[in-house]
């Protein structure tokens, strides 16, 4: 195992899982770029890495929002199976997919996600005003507590929903990320859930749907343990220092250099994609 | 709905408390095996246990979902538990079989 690599590995995801704790979200995003762009590691291991990461990050930071009421977890169950679907789609897509294309994708997703960082998430709409449909047929209906009493809401547009968390676990299983980007909006505007209880749910489901991506890696020996170890044990570490942060620092400021960061890396990937390497040239 | 309510909060304590102590377990022996390989000693087997142990958190806290589902009678949300982890399993198989153009 090489020495320098591996504490390199580690400092680097300690440092994105910190980043993205402060802003309640995953590190997946980070870890391909700055591993294939800074670490000159072939894309497919820092996806095997990055999955571990992104289980790593959901299972970690689960208890608080479990223990709070906010997860709805026979919603997470129902939606685990579109994202899972997605997922094995995934697997079965990337010996087929060129490396260029994924470096593409990664560069819309990250430009996706810096979009989304600065548009101000709102409340969804009442949501008691709902027909029931699927959702309260399947008894997905859930209350969570706000400010010392419970709100009720409704599960609504269940199919659409399931349809974007497909394309939401099938992203997450070709660039390795937790894919937030997609599952957020498709549970603030398709099933229209209050924003505290799509992200605590959406934080629960990403686990499951990359494990069923990082355990088929796993297993065909994909995920390369002296760069998935460090790289896990880095994000479990930032992820605790993150959250701790959070309560320190401004916001805002988090917000702006979140954004900065997710754009530099989309010029990069989407170069990368062309063949063109400005910042790894140095070896 | 109240009916579940009252039995939401058990399943609720006993995922989170999976899912925290899975966490430090398998980041303890994760950790482990990279101090032994700085030390000297090979410990990248200990790492790869660490890592197994990780992805398999998130699968073992459906089939725990799994249980819950059935001790509660709720026969819908069972049948769901079980098609997730059947779609886990294909995944893992795909995984295993030799003859898949996943990465080559």
């Amino acid at each position: 195992m090489d020495h320098g690599l591996g504490l390199w590995l580690f400092a680097v995801s300690l440092g994105a899982s910190a980043l993205g704790g402060m802003l309640g979200m995953a590190s997946g995003i980070f870890i391909v770029p700055i591993l294939t762009e800074f670490g000159h590691v072939d894309v497919r291991t820092a996806i095997g890495a990055s999955l571990v990461s992104v289980i790593a990050c959901s299972c970690g930071s689960a208890s608080p929002f479990l223990k709070g009421g906010l997860v709805n977890v026979r919603l997470a169950i129902v939606l685990e199976v579109a994202t899972t679907s997605g997922a094995l789609t995934g697997v079965l897509l990337i010996g087929v997919i060129p490396t260029a294309y994924l470096f593409f994708w990664f560069a819309v997703i990250l430009a996706l996600s810096a979009q989304q960082m600065l548009t101000r998430r709102g409340e969804a709409a009442a949501t008691s005003a709902g027909t029931g449909g699927w959702g309260t047929a399947l008894g997905l209906d859930g209350s969570y507590p706000d400010r010392g009493r419970d709100v009720e809401y409704r599960v609504q547009r269940l199919p659409l929903g399931m349809l974007l968390m497909y394309g939401a676990g099938l992203i997450s299983a070709l660039l390795g990320i937790g894919s937030g980007v997609l599952k957020i909006p498709a549970m603030d505007t398709a099933l229209r859930l209050p924003i505290k209880v799509s992200s605590a749910t959406s934080n629960f489901m990403i686990g499951v749907t990359a494990a069923a991506s990082a355990g088929a890696y796993f297993l065909h020996g994909d995920v390369v343990t002296a760069v998935a170890g460090p790289v896990a044990l880095g994000s479990v570490v930032g992820s605790v220092l993150g959250a701790r942060v959070l309560m320190a620092v401004s916001n805002e400021r988090v917000r702006l250099l979140f954004v900065v960061v997710l754009l530099a890396l989309a010029v990069q990937m989407a170069l990368s994609g062309f063949g063109i390497n400005l910042a790894g040239v140095s070896k | 709905m109240t009916g579940t309510a009252a039995k939401g909060p058990r399943l609720e304590s006993l995922l989170a408390g999976l899912l925290r102590y899975g966490t430090w377990l398998a980041s303890a022996v994760t950790g482990a095996g990279l101090a032994m390989s700085l030390a000297g000693v090979e410990g990248t087997d200990v790492v790869a246990a660490g890592v197994a142990l990780l992805i398999a958190l998130p699968v073992l806290r459906v089939l725990v979902m799994l249980g819950a589902f059935i001790l509660n009678r709720d026969y819908r949300l069972v049948i769901v538990a079980a098609v997730v982890l059947m779609i886990i399993l294909a995944g893992l198989v795909i995984g295993l079989s030799s003859s898949n153009p996943l990465t080559h």
